[in-house]
């Protein structure tokens, strides 16, 4: 079995992705935002495109005037949002407006899942999606009041329910995909990532103490940089705190702050998405991921200082380095690459879609 | 002209090695498959990079081949031309052109740019909605910094015929006497127009008629009046969409570092767009400016070794370099 694993390739490059990628902005600059959806579809199709496995590669469909039109409506009903809970001071409306937002989340999120899915396509046979809408709706109120009761202690649990939710409920033509996971895996995936970021935290605060050991009398207390804290917040016009406090906030933001924070999103990343290729399979062809959390948690570092250091302009490469190793560390064993059927590409809203892009929430696909 | 491609039928996931001959007489022909089609019905998707070209038929079939620079010249050759992005994205000139609109719009949008949105976005916003944000500021200042003031009477009378002086004729300003010793000898102005002004920085002054107070009240008009609350809050938005569309998921990144880059490296250029402001209102009213040097310089003095005394306070906040000092220097008579 194991000689038919195949790892995915992955054939871009940060030199032709920048000239995509920049191309992309000015036109939406000049297009007044307008061309962000041919943007993001031609981003899109280039990422699959060169996503290879077994020698062909994927490819995304998605038509950009939809995703205008899906884009135009969430931004709309964002700004109406915005405008009677900020600038009309409409509280009622404001907050009738989110409830009903919040009523249609599940569906949106369920939306978005066979969005992704139907856009994507392998050897011209589209993804599909077909779990149930009212799943959806029973998944969120029951995870949802669980969450709450147990202080989101249950959380892990209600991520495996939903891999499975989707996972399950996810096609290749005829092909079913399926995921059978832990629950105790996914409380250990946290345990360890808690435990490293808190050594890492350790590590600094003791360097940290060192350091400053000698130079700690007469200097700043920490009841005046809390103060400042809060009467910046509250501070009406101009006035901000000292270049003092501005200069500390930096160097712990550039030197602790975001290291810790896309460290740890590396490493969850990894660690999560070698679990849930572990345990996922398409009919009874495996796939399997070989992700190094450490490694992938220094690309994420690094990248996070290399976009800093370039104002941005080195951002297309960050982002190819970090999906390229992603992709190629894994693999999928398929003994017959010929045998799914299509069932046809089919159209949808695209609402759903824009509404966890424009908020830019993780479903995980 | 012959291509090499591979066809899926749209049926199954086979893949067929294929060749696709391209005839003079505008056909497609595929003949291991009994494809014979005018060039018209076949929709070729626009080149990205170098990913394998999209050649779709009506019947769903498609062809997915590598040959893209021999694709391009078949198409070139047929009058058909290449896809317009690809023509920006392969050309250098146009790429870097797009670098330099990129740049140049960040730029302007984090300096003049916010000025003119700043604008057009407060005569849009209806006037009420600057004065309720400030009612809010000023009731959660009221509560945790402000005391009632206990200036004399005389103290109040001769500092508010100043502010009525500098704000005659234009409507929404209102001035506050208030003591805190949390924020010490302080100023501040709220977008609405409410200026707030503390007993300890009315201790300092050096001039019996208060003419040095003018001054400050005249350089806290000038932020309103340049609505450098708006453009801060404009400036932040606006780079934290930048960071948040360039950088995609970095979402921390937008939300904070466009905050520490701007209060550290604007409120300068704000402080002195203020003070010019303060220096013209001061010269229209025939009042030297040299009763403000004078109150900043004790205000240096004052401050000058404790950097984090009161850290709100307008002066402490921006330390009163020299310079300042040497622009209201510079326009006494």
């Amino acid at each position: 079995m194991d000689e038919h694993y195949k790892p995915f390739l992955f054939e871009g490059g940060g030199k032709e992705y920048f000239r995509i990628w920049i191309v992309n902005i000015a036109l939406t600059i000049l297009t007044l935002g307008i061309y962000s959806a041919w943007a993001k579809v031609r981003t899109n199709r280039y990422m699959y495109a060169n996503t290879y496995l077994n020698g062909s590669n994927f490819e995304y469909n998605a038509d950009p005037i939809r995703i205008l039109i899906g884009r135009i409506i969430v931004v709309s009903v964002y700004i109406l949002f915005v405008v009677f809970a900020e600038h009309l001071m409409m509280f009622e409306v404001a907050a009738g407006i989110a409830i009903l937002a919040l009523l249609a989340l599940p569906w949106l999120i369920r939306q978005a899942v066979s969005f992704k899915l139907r856009n994507t396509s392998y050897r011209h046979v589209p993804f599909r999606y077909v779990g149930k809408t009212r799943d959806f709706y029973a998944f969120f109120l029951l995870h949802g009041l669980l969450n709450i009761f147990t202080l989101f202690l249950a959380f892990p649990f209600s991520y495996v329910r939903f891999k499975e939710l989707i996972l399950r409920n996810s096609r290749y033509g005829q092909g079913e995909f399926f995921f059978k996971g832990k629950v105790q895996t996914v409380y250990e995936i946290y345990f360890s990532v808690i435990g490293w970021m808190f050594l890492v935290l350790l590590a600094f605060v003791i360097v940290i103490a060192v350091i400053s050991g000698f130079a700690m009398e007469g200097s700043m207390g920490v009841e005046e940089v809390l103060l400042s804290g809060m009467l910046e917040e509250e501070s009406p016009s101009s006035e901000e705190a000292g270049t003092l406090i501005t200069a500390l906030a930096s160097v712990f933001m550039v030197f602790i702050y975001l290291p810790l924070i896309f460290g740890q999103k590396g490493l969850s990343d990894a660690y999560f998405s070698n679990y849930v290729r572990n345990h996922t399979t398409l009919e009874s062809a495996p796939f399997k991921g070989e992700i190094n959390p450490f490694r992938l948690a220094w690309i994420s570092i690094s990248n996070v200082f290399i976009i800093m250091l370039s104002l941005g302009l080195l951002y297309p490469w960050t982002e190819i380095r970090y999906l390229k190793y992603k992709l190629e560390h894994t693999s999928f064993a398929c003994e017959d690459y010929d045998q799914f059927e299509s069932y046809g590409y089919e159209q949808g809203s695209t609402v759903g879609e824009e509404m966890v892009d424009f908020f830019d929430i993780d479903i995980g696909i | 002209m012959l291509i090499n491609a591979v066809l899926y039928d749209g049926k199954s996931s086979k893949e067929h090695e294929v060749v696709i001959d391209f005839t003079p007489e505008k056909r497609v022909i595929i003949v291991s498959h009994e494809i014979d089609v005018p060039l018209s019905e076949v929709i070729f998707e626009s080149r990205l990079g170098n990913t394998p070209r999209v050649l779709s038929f009506e019947n769903g079939m498609r062809c997915k081949s590598r040959e893209n620079d021999k694709l391009d010249q078949v198409l070139k050759e047929f009058g058909l031309s290449k896809s317009k992005a690809y023509k920006i994205e392969s050309s250098l000139g146009l790429t870097l052109g797009s670098v330099m609109i990129t740049i140049g719009f960040v730029w302007f949008m984090l300096t003049t740019g916010s000025t003119y949105t700043a604008n057009a976005l407060a005569s849009v916003l209806p006037p009420s909605t600057l004065t309720e944000v400030s009612e809010v500021t000023m009731t959660q200042l009221e509560e945790s910094y402000l005391k009632p003031s206990k200036l004399s009477d005389r103290q109040e009378r001769i500092i508010q015929a100043h502010f009525n002086k500098l704000t005659e004729g234009e409507l929404g300003y209102k001035l506050h006497f208030r003591s805190s010793p949390t924020m010490g000898a302080n100023a501040f102005a709220l977008p609405s127009g409410d200026i707030v002004l503390t007993d300890q920085l009315v201790a300092l002054s050096q001039d019996n008629e208060f003419r040095d107070i003018l001054g400050v009240l005249a350089h806290e008009k000038g932020h309103v009046v340049k609505k450098h609350s708006l453009r801060i809050a404009i400036k932040t938005g606006i780079s934290g969409a930048i960071f948040g569309y360039i950088t995609g998921d970095v979402s921390i990144l937008a939300s904070t570092i466009p905050t520490i880059l701007i209060n550290s490296s604007y409120s300068r250029e704000f402080e002195h767009e203020a003070d010019v402001y303060a220096v013209k209102e001061l010269k229209k009213m025939k009042i030297s400016t040299k009763y403000i040097a004078t109150l900043f310089e004790v205000l240096e003095k004052k401050h000058g070794g404790e950097e984090n005394a009161t850290v709100m306070s307008m002066f402490a906040s921006h330390p009163l370099t020299s310079e300042r000092i040497d622009y209201f220097k510079s326009y006494i008579d």
